[in-house]
């Protein structure tokens, strides 16, 4: 199967609060059909290395994840170009490397490397216990992401689209 | 009396924070090490069917999520009383010599490779992977890119997925592997032997060759004399999968070989009131404090560790290794006499590399991978209903032991995973290594930092999984207090 030039990417864990909302972003997109003619929307519980397997061969990258800047609400959507706010949860790994490191490495070793990488992050409000449940101002930001990645993909898809939501 | 903080630390999995205490002529009074933590595994665990947390066990660690996979399969075969076929065995045997390949690779030129290659006083923008490959050569980064892939893709084929196997369950593995898998699987393995000969060269080369990082890793400022701790098999060889539990005192004597279920035997856990982590020790010895020798119950679980307790490796390329290792450090090429240089860690996983893609390729070759028999059922009459698994994680010995209810209902669950053994004598290694460092009228500057970091770098923690913790690699911190005052004098920022 071909890959899709533009990739919606779900980072997170289902089992940490908070940090399942990119999971909980993929599963709401995925019976979206308008969408995913456009975009392939993954999800995918890693970071560094594993980052630079999945941005092969795309040209557009929206990453969802969870952030912690310390200066907004629980629930704040962000949205920015990749590296240029404080990392998200996922985009940084200090075990491994780090996004804009992946990006680089993949570049100098002349690997197909997205031209684009946005994200959309939500303030998490807790992003160390152990539960399959996001916590309430989290899970009243899904509906706001889920509408910004919308307008992400109309944006960046080659055609002219409008989508609508869950069809 | 001043406390200098480094939060957190670069390069390793969760946010440590290090205090460092220090007096007023400049010694060091005290050193902490403190870890946060994820809240409530033993209770997420809880009601949940024993064999769910095969899959479930993967996400705690974003690193090493087939250690966990293993050890958790391997405790649910203890639950169940179960009995695995051949061909599953050496399937989870070759899944996960595949996986070790990748994970100690990444710490080499990632990781520890960085330190080395382009120096404990490089600026932190060009100690990275990008100025390894600057050093070194694009065809170190091409190479490192082509292992990873090569042992993800072992991992799928076995494990199902790439980076979260899920093939693992009660009674052996629930998918098979085909002829041409095989195939596939041997020419990725003569691939990943390629990969460990290359890395080999590029240890002599950059690191053995420079007298300077040789004097660095064998200093007393890198040196503790603990416990070591390590898996070996039938034959006393290192095994990352399966066999005893051996215990190694600083004198070479053996102190323990156990199973896996009778680990409580030998370890206990100690707590301080400052860190979430909980410090590990040998029972029968007893918990002494942050001290080495052999009166201290502090053991040490890293690839060095397990190079010292064992008698060898079990494939030829990996033994000559293993052989120079000692014969290099110590003069004697058997491995009997100890090694206790904490960054000698680096070189023993390289090693231990070795061994792993040169399993990787043997297990590949064994047809019996092929076989169609790759699960029995586990039987009800053999049912137990509590179970440990025991395997070597990249960074130590990983434990877990589970108690279910009579219908395999998880009541109560129990970790103690790599990075947890070693809690203690990371402690001991920052404080020595700042003891080293750190001097009156000597400025406190970004590369001393980074040498303090580098003794518990080696021991490649990971408190992702440590502490059920995730990862943030920011910049460092440095904040000096004058402790009569509490006012701050001095404020340092790292970006890395």
């Amino acid at each position: 199967m071909t890959n899709k030039p533009l990739l919606i990417l779900c980072l997170g864990n289902e089992i940490v609060s908070d940090d399942a909302f990119g999971p909980a972003v993929s599963r709401a997109l995925r019976d979206e059909p308008d969408l995913n003619r456009h975009a392939d929307i993954l999800f995918a519980p890693v970071a560094g290395f594993h980052l630079l397997d999945l941005f092969q061969g795309r040209d557009k990258i929206l990453i969802v994840d969870t952030i912690v800047t310390g200066t907004a609400a629980a629930g704040t959507l962000h949205s920015f170009p990749a590296g240029v706010l404080t990392p998200s949860k996922h985009l940084t790994t200090s075990h491994q490397i780090s996004l804009p490191t992946a990006l680089e490495l993949g570049k100098r070793l002349g690997l197909k490397m997205p031209e684009v990488v946005d994200v959309v992050a939500v303030e998490a409000q807790d992003l160390e216990t152990l539960s399959e449940e996001l916590t309430q101002p989290v899970r009243d930001a899904l509906d706001g992401a889920l509408a910004r990645i919308r307008a992400w993909v109309a944006e960046n898809a080659v055609e002219d689209v409008q989508y609508a939501g869950k069809q | 009396m001043k406390s200098i903080v480094i939060d957190p630390i670069t390069r390793l999995e969760g946010h440590g924070k290090i205090h460092l205490f220090v007096n007023d002529d400049g010694s060091l009074a005290n050193c902490y090490f403190q870890i946060p933590e994820l809240r409530g595994f033993e209770k997420f665990c809880q009601g949940r069917p024993v064999e769910e947390l095969c899959r479930i066990v993967t996400r705690i660690c974003g690193v090493c999520p087939d250690a966990h996979h293993m050890a958790a399969a391997k405790a649910a075969d203890g639950v169940y009383g179960a009995k695995l076929p051949p061909a599953a065995t050496k399937l989870r045997n070759l899944v996960y010599n595949a996986f070790y390949a990748g994970d100690h690779a990444t710490h080499f030129y990632a990781l520890s490779g960085p330190d080395f290659v382009c120096g404990p006083d490089a600026p932190p923008a060009e100690r990275n992977i990008l100025g390894v490959v600057a050093k070194v050569g694009l065809e170190a980064g091409k190479a490192v890119i082509a292992q990873r892939a090569a042992g993800q893709r072992i991992i799928e084929i076995i494990g199902g997925k790439k980076v979260h196997p899920m093939t693992a369950l009660p009674g052996g593995m629930s998918k098979r592997v085909s002829k041409a898998e095989q195939q596939e699987m041997i020419k990725l393995g003569e691939q990943m032997v390629e990969f460990a000969k290359f890395t080999i060269q590029i240890l002599n080369d950059v690191v053995l060759a420079n007298k300077a990082y040789v004097d660095l890793i064998l200093s007393n400022s890198f040196t503790h004399q603990t416990y070591n701790m390590g898996l070996v098999d039938a034959n006393g060889k290192v095994n990352f999968y399966e066999g005893k539990v051996r215990v190694v005192g600083p004198d070479g004597k053996k102190h323990a070989e156990y199973e896996a279920k009778d680990y409580l035997e030998y370890v206990a856990e100690h707590v301080e009131p400052y860190s979430y982590l909980k410090y590990p020790y040998l029972k029968k010895i007893g918990w002494k404090g942050f001290v080495d020798g052999v009166d201290s119950g502090v053991y040490k679980a890293s690839p060095l560790s397990r190079l010292n307790v064992s008698d060898g490796m079990a494939t030829p390329l990996a033994q000559a290794e293993y052989e120079r290792f000692y014969e290099t450090l110590t003069k004697d090429k058997s491995g009997k006499t100890m090694v206790h240089a904490t960054l000698a860690t680096h070189w023993a996983r390289v090693v231990e590399l070795v061994y792993a893609c040169e399993a990787t390729l043997m297990m590949a070759k064994d047809d019996e991978i092929t076989s169609d028999t790759i699960h029995v059922p586990p039987k009800k009459e053999n049912f137990v209903g509590e179970g440990v698994g025991i395997v070597e994680a990249p960074r130590g010995t990983l434990t877990h032991h589970y108690k279910t209810d009579q219908n395999g209902m998880v009541t109560e669950a129990n970790l103690i995973v790599g990075t947890t053994n070693n809690n203690a004598p990371i402690t001991m290694s920052i404080k020595r290594a700042a003891e080293g460092l750190i001097k009156k009228g000597t400025p406190i500057t970004n590369g001393t930092l980074n040498r303090i970091e580098m003794a518990f770098r080696a021991y490649d923690p990971c408190f992702g999984c440590a502490t059920h913790s995730l990862p943030g690699e920011m910049p460092l911190e440095v904040v000096v207090h004058d402790a009569e005052s509490g006012e701050i004098v001095d404020t340092t920022y790292r970006n890395c």
